[in-house]
């Protein structure tokens, strides 16, 4: 008999029922989705607040929330939350620097077929955009919950995005330790393959493939993208051929981009694989993560692409 | 404490004083300045001396280009000191007296309902007042925050609609009507009370009339835009300006102030 591992919802909400039963000042409010908060309405039914779907209204209310003492955990399906509320996230969150955690559901493509309202490859960029904000994209449930207890404890607002469905199994390495810096999940000599949210998965199953290859790929999952964790990576990438980075978001302020400005032009060379503005076709989550290459047949071959024998010998 | 009619009289003179330094939202401070007197002096539970009290009544001025309208009110009371041209166009957390800051229109009233219901859950006795204009009630956020504040029954809020029918382009009700205000406050579930918003003693029942009750309450309080000021009072080109000297003595004059010796260096202040 096989466990389903829980998902990022069902973890999130036993984690989140812990923190509120633990600190007084903590307050929930959703968008008219509620599977976050099913332990804290069950335990705690005035600390959840469900403003509808209405999320320039969840947001500001949020801030109104942390204006008065409160330290309000706030969630929306990430499209919405990060679109649709972007000025209140900025100017009533952000700029003044409340302790507001803001948990975008579906991040990325993972609304898969339900198509481009619903997904957010943006919000990486969005949110990176915003003032003292944080953001972070855990791998699977355990890491959620490892950097929901991080943000939890910050005191800044906070961005985490998170998975619609269920994730692909990952080790235990993916979410032991410090949040803020990249575990090391697979140790290998020739190149490094760094990746965030669902493509860490991505990246382990393309590390597996290039090891039949004749490859030795190491991979790092890096969960938070801001403040970045430039030393770590910096020290990760030493001495490999070739970096390849893999998430499933638009280039500006993600991954890709940090990386790059972390090593600069002295680093060992650097392949960027995110999501671009082409109209998706109507695909799983899965299938569109091929679309955009940031699957593992795409880390394969842009590994394949660039590493050579002779690139190793160099 | 002040009347509130003399409050806002020398509220007016620092707003145009200041209009003659540099371009300000003249039009919209002017209209509210009555009913920020009323409430600093009669409708707020509020310590000047003590702006940082906890358990203070909470104003937010959601028509942020008013700015210079409520510092000046607060600068009356003593709460600011700073010379207000030197302070940020809209309300910011730096200014003291500020409770949110604002400016992009549409956002005191969430704001509001958040620190109403954070007051009620933390169990204080403390109100919420959103000085909100007329314009600004375009924004879709508002009547998102209308319909939650009346589905949570926030008794403790209170919105404040300075309704002097002027929008930068002009009249409210040829630019995107609003009208029936009153009606559409009341089907989202509000208490309403309407007011001229120059009249503090009417201001000043209306209020105490909302206190009381059950769920979110809103006073329209009618006003003109640039009141105090003939020459701006309902145009809608004074939305925002600067006062030349000659303005200046006729603003000044007609607010009853005493000439005023820095006359000339004001107009040298000019660029």
């Amino acid at each position: 008999m096989t466990t389903t591992p829980p998902t990022m919802r069902t973890a999130l909400a036993a984690a989140l029922a812990e923190a509120v039963d633990a600190d007084p000042a903590l307050i929930t409010l959703g968008a008219d989705g509620q599977a976050l908060f099913q332990g804290v309405m069950a335990r705690h039914p005035r600390r959840y607040v469900d403003v509808g779907i209405a999320e320039a209204n969840l947001v500001g209310v949020a801030a109104g929330l942390a204006r008065s003492g409160l330290r309000p955990v706030a969630a929306a399906m990430a499209p919405f939350l990060v679109r649709r509320a972007y000025e209140q996230l900025r100017l009533d969150v952000c700029v003044p620097a409340l302790p507001v955690v803001l948990l975008g559901v579906g991040g990325g493509l993972g609304y898969g077929p339900l198509g481009p309202t619903h997904h957010a490859t943006d919000d990486i960029t969005l949110m990176s955009a915003l003032p003292h904000m944080s953001v972070h994209c855990p791998a699977d449930a355990a890491d959620a919950v490892s950097i929901l207890r991080s943000v939890l404890s910050s005191g800044g607002p906070a961005y985490v995005r998170l998975s619609a469905r269920q994730d692909p199994p990952l080790p235990a390495a993916a979410s032991d330790g410090d949040p803020g810096t990249p575990r090391l999940l697979r140790d290998g000599d020739d190149v490094l393959l760094l990746a965030t949210g669902r493509c860490v998965a991505e990246a382990l199953a393309a590390a597996d493939a290039l090891a039949a290859d004749g490859v030795d790929a190491a991979v790092a999952s890096v969960t938070t993208l801001h403040p970045f964790p430039g030393d770590a990576v910096r020290a990760l990438a030493r001495r490999r051929a070739l970096v390849v980075t893999a998430a499933e978001s638009l280039g500006p302020g993600g991954l890709g981009d940090r990386t790059a400005l972390t090593l600069g032009r002295d680093g060992p060379p650097l392949v960027r694989l995110e999501t671009d503005h082409r109209y998706p076709p109507v695909a799983s989550h899965e299938d569109l993560l091929h679309f955009y290459g940031v699957d593992s047949r795409g880390i394969r071959s842009a590994v394949l692409g660039r590493f050579t024998r002779n690139t190793r010998k160099a | 404490m002040l009347h509130p009619d003399e409050l806002a009289r020398r509220a007016r003179q620092r707003v145009v004083e200041l209009a003659a330094r540099k371009a300000v939202h003249l039009g919209a401070a002017l209209s509210m300045t009555d009913l920020l007197a009323v409430l600093y002096t009669r409708g707020l539970r509020y310590r000047p001396d003590r702006p940082d009290w906890p358990d203070r009544d909470l104003l937010v001025l959601s028509k942020g280009h008013g700015a210079y309208g409520l510092y000046a009110v607060l600068a009356e009371l003593g709460v600011i000191e700073a010379d207000l041209a030197t302070l940020p166009g809209h309300p910011s957390d730096s200014v003291p007296g500020v409770e949110a800051a604002t400016g992009a229109l549409g956002h005191g009233l969430s704001l509001g309902c958040g620190m109403a219901l954070g007051a009620r859950l933390a169990g204080r006795d403390q109100r919420v007042v959103v000085v909100t204009g007329d314009g600004e009630l375009d924004e879709g956020s508002n009547w998102e925050a209308a319909q939650f504040a009346a589905h949570h029954r926030l008794g403790n809020l209170v919105a404040v609609v300075d309704r002097n029918r002027l929008q930068q382009e002009g009249d409210t009700e040829n630019v995107n009507a609003l009208e029936p205000l009153a009606d559409k406050w009341r089907a989202f579930g509000w208490r309403v009370a309407e007011a001229d918003g120059h009249d503090t003693a009417a201001v000043t029942d209306a209020l105490a009339g909302l206190r009381s009750g059950d769920g979110p309450a809103v006073l329209i309080a009618h006003t003109v835009k640039g009141k105090g000021v003939p020459f701006a009072e309902g145009d809608p080109a004074w939305h925002m300006g600067s006062l030349d000297a000659e303005q200046l003595r006729t603003a000044l004059a007609a607010l009853g102030a005493p000439a005023v010796p820095a006359l000339a260096a004001a107009r040298g202040d000019r660029p």
